[in-house]
């Protein structure tokens, strides 16, 4: 039921203003500066050049690299968080012996400060005093380059990401599991329906609409990716791992190119909607079949 | 909930589960064990190569937690005070004004009119170009005298009679919670330059505390709303309704009657903001310089400071990871009375 009373806008708006305020806000501001020429940096007076900003960026090989970075550590590393998450929570949800002690270990990486993950991780894989390479030692096998080479610094990257957002996976499968009903399994029994045939008739289907929110969650936030390999290599050797929040950075808070960072933002933006937008098309005769 | 899973499953294919799991574990609780320890150790310990089990491999000492308290890498004390003050403020302040904006989106009905929202965007646009160029106002300057008249305009137009769809609490939810979707580095860049331009007028925000908190809570806020929105969806109506009959004012319901039978989700958005802001990097790195600096910016510093001394470095994540840990534990718990099943449906 739904009531009315003056004394709502009260309760409302506090919330409204401030997000008015912090987040539409920079957006007409940095929209705005996008069409313009504008650095700090020697400073140039602000010189109205439209689409410029834009057209340069397109040019530009170092943008697409960044895009392809960003793209290829976000569909990796959230597809293997996925598999792995639903996995574990299939697990803990069948109750695996010592499940109750796994909960507490299991969710403690999402939330410790990604600077400092990425911080230990550059431990674990240094070359010559790290534990990874002592261990490939141990088995006979070659030491791997493993921040220092383009193709494996990225799977440096995806490691940790997959180490760090593999619980919130489980947490959010592990709650969707629990919402099943239980005379859809006895029925199946019933039926003789293997472990198997359970898991793509019934649990997998109907934790589809879950996962399809839990993916997006987590693709959008992959896209947002700096602060691991800010830490980790700095977007290193090369451009080989910069992304595209990084490479706004470098451009707007080194070189202090605010036209041009503005646009980029703006681009990125732009990027995010259309993967959002497209991920959602193409889901949603799925996701309305099932109800 | 039984576990459907394991019994249908042969003992070896249980077996194998089981060490999956375990293994998994293993993965997660290893980087964790490695920084404890290493955080412990002397130069020696770690120059010559991996160890691991502390009297045994290598011998324990508190020094590298003795050099950062003294301050010799960093001042990590004050930062920890900026981190805890910040945090705990603005996950305070946004978890009460989000809380009360959910629960007007739970129990009250809304209609903006999607003209109205256009014409606010226009104004604010329109407006700000016009105060910028035509008056020669400065930018902050321009765009606090659109921002308000925006709105008022924005308000009054709600009340005509515009054309097109109108808007109803979902879609007002659903405009709170898009504002997560924005990539972080639009807004920290522009309100990078809108705060020093605006400390140009004399009201510093970049490296203050205002400035700082302010940011936080806006970027709390669609979370907050989003969690609360389903803890308030599950206090029993008949409750409300009942003092409602007895003309108690909607204030004193939501004060007196829903905040204190939702303490415990308020308590777990509570946690959570307080760790997405404990952890957040990119706004501090854009807005704070030596001030106001936060943790994850010192921690983050120490890697390239001075090359290879693990012993510190260790000590400092631990000192940024470990009061998250005595949170994972305390959400742990409250988790396995069924806290987040709500906020997922």
């Amino acid at each position: 039921m739904m009531r009315n009373d003056p004394i709502k806008h009260v309760f409302i708006w506090p919330a409204v203003l401030v997000v008015l305020a912090i987040s539409i806000f920079p957006l007409i501001y940095s929209l705005t500066t996008s069409f313009l020429s504008y650095r700090l940096i020697p400073p140039i007076p602000p010189r109205v050049v439209w689409l410029g900003n834009y057209a340069t960026l397109l040019q530009e090989p170092r943008f697409w690299n960044a895009i392809f970075t960003t793209t290829l550590i976000a569909f990796i590393a959230v597809g293997l968080q996925y598999a792995i998450g639903f996995g574990v929570a299939l697990a803990l949800n069948a109750r695996v012996p010592g499940e109750r002690l796994f909960r507490v270990a299991l969710l403690l990486p999402m939330l410790l400060a990604p600077v400092a993950v990425a911080l230990v991780a550059r431990m674990m894989f240094n070359p010559t005093m790290g534990p990874l390479n002592q261990l490939l030692s141990k088995f006979g096998l070659v030491n791997l380059p493993f921040l220092t080479n383009g193709h494996w610094a990225l799977a440096c990257i995806i490691a940790v990401e997959v180490w760090q957002w593999t619980p919130f996976v489980i947490l959010m499968m592990l709650a969707g599991l629990q919402t099943l009903p239980e005379d859809v399994y006895e029925a199946a029994e019933l039926e003789n329906a293997s472990a198997w045939q359970q898991f793509w008739g019934i649990t997998f289907p109907m934790l589809l609409p879950i996962s399809a929110a839990i993916v997006f969650i987590r693709l959008i936030e992959s896209y947002k990716i700096m602060d691991t390999v800010f830490v980790m290599t700095g977007g290193g050797p090369g451009v080989d791992t910069e992304t595209l929040t990084l490479f706004a950075y470098q451009e707007g808070f080194k070189k202090f190119n605010l036209g041009y960072t503005s646009a980029l933002s703006f681009l990125f933006l732009i990027a995010i909607t259309i993967i959002g937008v497209t991920y959602l098309a193409l889901l949603r005769p799925h996701l309305e079949k099932r109800r | 909930m039984s576990g459907h899973g394991l019994t249908g499953l042969s003992p070896w294919s249980r077996r194998l589960v089981t060490v999956g799991v375990l293994a998994w574990c293993l993965i997660t609780v290893f980087p964790l064990y490695w920084v404890v320890v290493t955080a412990f150790k002397t130069p020696p310990g770690v120059v010559g190569g991996p160890t691991y089990l502390p009297f045994i491999d290598f011998t324990p000492t508190l020094q590298p937690f003795i050099d950062l308290y003294q301050g010799i890498r960093g001042e990590f004390f004050r930062t920890f005070l900026n981190s805890t003050i910040v945090g705990l403020s603005a996950a305070a302040i946004a978890t009460a004004i989000g809380a009360m904006a959910a629960y007007a989106l739970v129990r009250f009905e809304f209609k903006v009119r999607l003209g109205a929202g256009l014409v606010f965007f226009l104004l604010a646009l329109g407006g700000y170009l016009f105060f910028n160029t035509t008056f020669g106002f400065t930018r902050p300057q321009a765009l606090l005298l659109a921002f308000p008249i925006a709105l008022i305009a924005a308000v009054v137009a709600n009340r005509l009679p515009l054309p097109g769809p109108i808007l109803g609490n979902e879609d007002i939810l659903f405009w709170f919670v898009s504002q997560r979707m924005f990539p972080p580095i639009v807004t920290a860049f522009a309100l990078y330059l809108l705060y020093s331009e605006i400390g140009r007028l004399g009201f510093q925000l970049i490296d203050s505390f205002v400035g700082l908190t302010l940011c936080y809570v806006a970027f709390s806020l669609p979370i907050v709303v989003w969690l609360m929105r389903d803890f308030f969806e599950a206090v029993p109506i008949e409750v409300e309704e009942a003092a409602m009959v007895d003309n108690v004012p909607s204030w004193r319901i939501f004060f007196g009657i829903v905040v204190p039978m939702s303490m415990n989700g308020l308590l777990a958005t509570f946690m959570i903001t307080l760790a997405f802001v404990w952890n957040e990097f990119l706004f501090a790195l854009f807005l704070t310089n030596s001030r106001w600096q936060t943790l994850p910016i010192l921690v983050a510093g120490q890697n390239s400071q001075r090359g290879d001394e693990w012993w510190a470095i260790s000590a400092a994540a631990l000192v940024a990871i470990v009061p998250m840990m005595i949170m994972a534990g305390l959400l742990s718990r409250m988790m396995r009375s069924g806290l987040l099943l709500g906020a997922i449906k």
